[in-house]
C-alpha cells in the first residue's frame, strides 16, 4: 500500500467531519485528534518494528513488551482509580500472564521466537488480558458495592478478608472471563478476527491464516484465566483497610 | 478478673477530612459483664458507635481495649469473633437457612453445634422455618432472627446489637428480648443494644448510654436513668420518646 492511498483514504474522516458539521455534533475536534493520533501512533509503531525486527536484539523485544504492560497497565487502573496501587499489580497480572503464556507457545515450539512472532502475539495476548483485567475491576467494584452487607456480615462472624469476600471475587472473576469464551463461540460465524484478516490481505493462504488465528484463540483461553486469577488474587485487599475493614 | 472493655477518648467525625465531630471524647469502662442499652436521638452516632466496636469502621480518634489490649493489637478476625456485630437490616448470606447457620462453623472450621441451633431457634419461635429453605425467602423478621442466631453459634463474649428487634411482631420480640437476657445470665455474654424502644431498654437493661450532643451524657444504671435523667438532653428524649410511643402519654402523666 502506498501512501497516496493513505492520504485518499483520509476522505472517510472528511466524510465523519462533515457530518458532525452538518448536525451539529460538536465532534470535530474529537475526529480530528482521534484522526491525527491513531495516524502518528501507528506510523511510529511501525517504524519501531521495522527498526526492532532487523535489529534482532532481545533487549529491543522485551523493552517493547514492557512498554505494551506498561501503556495497558495504565489503561486499565483507570478503571479503578481510587485502588491505591493496582497499577503495580495489573502490571505484574500481565507481566505473568505473557511469561507463562508465550513461554509456552515458545516453549512448546508452536511459534518461533523471532520479533516478528514475538512482538504481535505478545501485543494480542496483553491485549486481550489488559480486557480482562479491566472488566474484572469494573465487576469487583460493582460487586462489592451491592455486597457490602454480605461481606460485612461475614466479616462480623470472624471472617478473613479472604473468606469476606471470596463469593464476589469469584463472581468478578467468572463475569471477567466470560466475554472471551462468548467470543471463542461466534469467531469466524459473526466477526472475522483482525489477526486473520491482515494475513489474508497480505496475500497469506485462508487455511494458514486460519491455523495461526486457532492458536491465538486457544492461547486466549488460558491466558483470560491465568490474568483473571491473578488479579483477583493480587487486587482483592486493596478493597480492604490495612485493619481489614471495608473501603466506605 | 479483667475489665470486658474499656473505650478511651473515642472520636469520629462526620466527614474525614472536615472537623464536625458526630460524636468525640467518648470515654467508658465495663468493669463486668452487663446489658447496657445505647439510647439517644437519631444522627447521635449509636450505630457508628457499635460498628467501631464490631471493627466495622475505624475511629478518627482514641481507642477500645479488650481484655486490656487495645483493638489494633488484635487481629482484626479475632476481634470480630469475641466482639461481633448484628446489623438492623439483617443480610442473608447465598444458600440456605442451614448453610447460613453453618457458616461460623465452616469458617472456623468448628464442630456444628446443632442441638444449640435447634434450642435457639425454638425460643425465637422459628421452629417452623425448613433448614432447607433459601435464607432469602425469609420474611425480613425472620432473617434477623436467622442472622441472631448465625451469630449467637458463634459464642461471642461481646454482642453489639443494632436495633435488632425493630422489624418484629411483639411476640418474637419478646422471645428475643427473653433469649437474650437468658443469654447474659447464662453465658456472662455482655450486650451492647442499640434501641429506640424504651421499654426494651427499660425492662431488659441493666445500663444505660446515653449519647447526645456529640457526646457520652451518661453512664448510669438503668432505673437511675429513667426515675431521674442526668441531664437536660435525658429528659427531653424521654419526654419526646414517650409521647411518640404513646400519644396519649401526657394525661397518663397528668393522671
Amino acid at each position: 500500500m502506498t501512501y497516496t492511498s493513505i492520504w485518499i483514504a483520509f476522505a472517510f474522516v472528511l466524510i465523519a467531519l462533515l457530518l458532525s458539521l452538518w448536525q451539529r455534533l460538536g465532534l470535530e475536534k474529537e475526529i480530528a485528534v482521534g484522526t491525527i493520533r491513531s495516524t502518528l501512533q501507528l506510523l511510529a509503531i511501525g517504524y519501531v518494528l521495522h527498526f526492532v525486527f532487523h535489529s534482532d536484539s532481545i533487549l529491543f523485544i522485551l523493552l517493547l513488551i514492557a512498554m505494551m504492560i506498561a501503556v495497558a497497565s495504565w489503561n486499565a487502573a483507570s478503571k479503578a482509580k481510587k485502588l491505591r496501587g493496582i497499577f503495580g499489580r495489573i502490571a505484574l497480572s500481565l507481566a505473568l500472564t505473557e511469561l507463562v503464556t508465550m513461554g509456552l507457545l515458545v516453549t512448546l515450539g508452536l511459534v518461533s521466537p523471532t520479533p516478528q512472532y514475538l512482538i504481535p502475539m505478545s501485543g494480542m495476548i496483553i491485549g486481550s488480558s489488559m480486557i480482562v483485567c479491566s472488566l474484572f475491576l469494573t465487576h469487583m467494584n460493582r460487586e462489592v458495592e451491592t455486597s457490602r452487607g454480605e461481606i460485612e456480615a461475614l466479616l462480623c462472624l470472624g471472617a478473613t478478608t479472604r473468606q469476606a469476600v471470596q463469593i464476589v471475587l469469584k463472581r468478578a472473576v467468572k463475569a471477567s472471563m466470560i466475554p472471551t469464551f462468548d467470543t471463542m463461540k461466534t469467531i469466524g460465524l459473526v466477526q472475522l478476527p483482525g489477526m486473520m484478516t491482515g494475513m489474508i490481505i497480505a496475500g497469506a493462504s485462508p487455511i494458514e491464516a486460519v491455523r495461526y488465528q486457532i492458536l491465538i484463540m486457544l492461547s486466549f483461553s488460558s491466558s483470560a484465566a491465568v490474568s483473571a486469577v491473578l488479579i483477583s488474587m493480587l487486587s482483592y485487599r486493596l478493597w480492604f483497610t490495612r485493619d481489614s475493614m471495608l473501603h466506605s | 478478673m479483667s475489665t470486658v472493655m474499656e473505650i478511651e477518648s473515642l472520636g469520629k467525625k462526620v466527614f474525614a477530612s472536615a472537623d464536625s465531630w458526630l460524636f468525640r471524647d467518648l470515654n467508658a469502662t465495663i468493669s463486668e459483664p452487663a446489658i447496657i442499652g445505647i439510647l439517644g436521638k437519631s444522627g447521635q452516632g449509636k450505630s457508628t458507635l457499635l460498628r467501631i466496636l464490631g471493627r466495622l469502621l475505624a475511629p478518627d480518634h482514641g481507642t477500645v481495649r479488650m481484655e486490656q489490649k487495645a483493638m489494633e493489637q488484635w487481629p482484626s478476625a479475632l476481634w470480630r469473633m469475641k466482639m461481633s456485630y448484628v446489623a438492623q437490616q439483617a443480610t442473608m448470606l447465598p444458600g440456605t437457612v442451614e448453610d447460613n447457620l453453618r457458616t461460623a462453623s465452616m469458617l472456623h472450621q468448628r464442630p456444628f453445634d446443632q442441638q444449640l441451633a435447634r434450642a435457639l431457634f425454638e425460643q425465637l419461635h422459628l421452629e417452623q422455618v425448613e433448614w432447607t429453605k433459601p435464607a432469602q425467602q425469609l420474611s425480613g423478621g425472620e432473617k434477623q432472627r436467622v442472622a441472631l442466631v448465625r451469630t449467637l453459634l458463634l459464642r461471642p463474649a461481646v454482642l453489639l446489637l443494632d436495633e435488632v428487634t425493630a422489624s418484629l411482631d411483639t411476640r418474637s420480640k419478646l422471645a428475643t428480648e427473653q433469649l437474650l437476657v437468658d443469654l447474659h445470665k447464662q453465658t456472662g455474654t455482655t450486650i451492647l443494644w442499640v434501641t429506640h424502644d424504651l421499654e426494651e431498654a427499660k425492662n431488659n437493661c441493666e445500663r444505660i448510654w446515653f449519647m447526645a450532643d456529640h457526646q457520652l451524657q451518661a453512664d448510669m444504671p438503668s432505673h437511675a436513668f429513667f426515675q431521674a435523667p442526668p441531664t437536660e438532653q435525658a429528659r427531653d428524649f424521654l419526654q419526646t420518646s414517650l409521647a411518640q410511643a404513646h400519644p396519649d402519654a401526657k394525661e397518663v402523666h397528668h393522671i
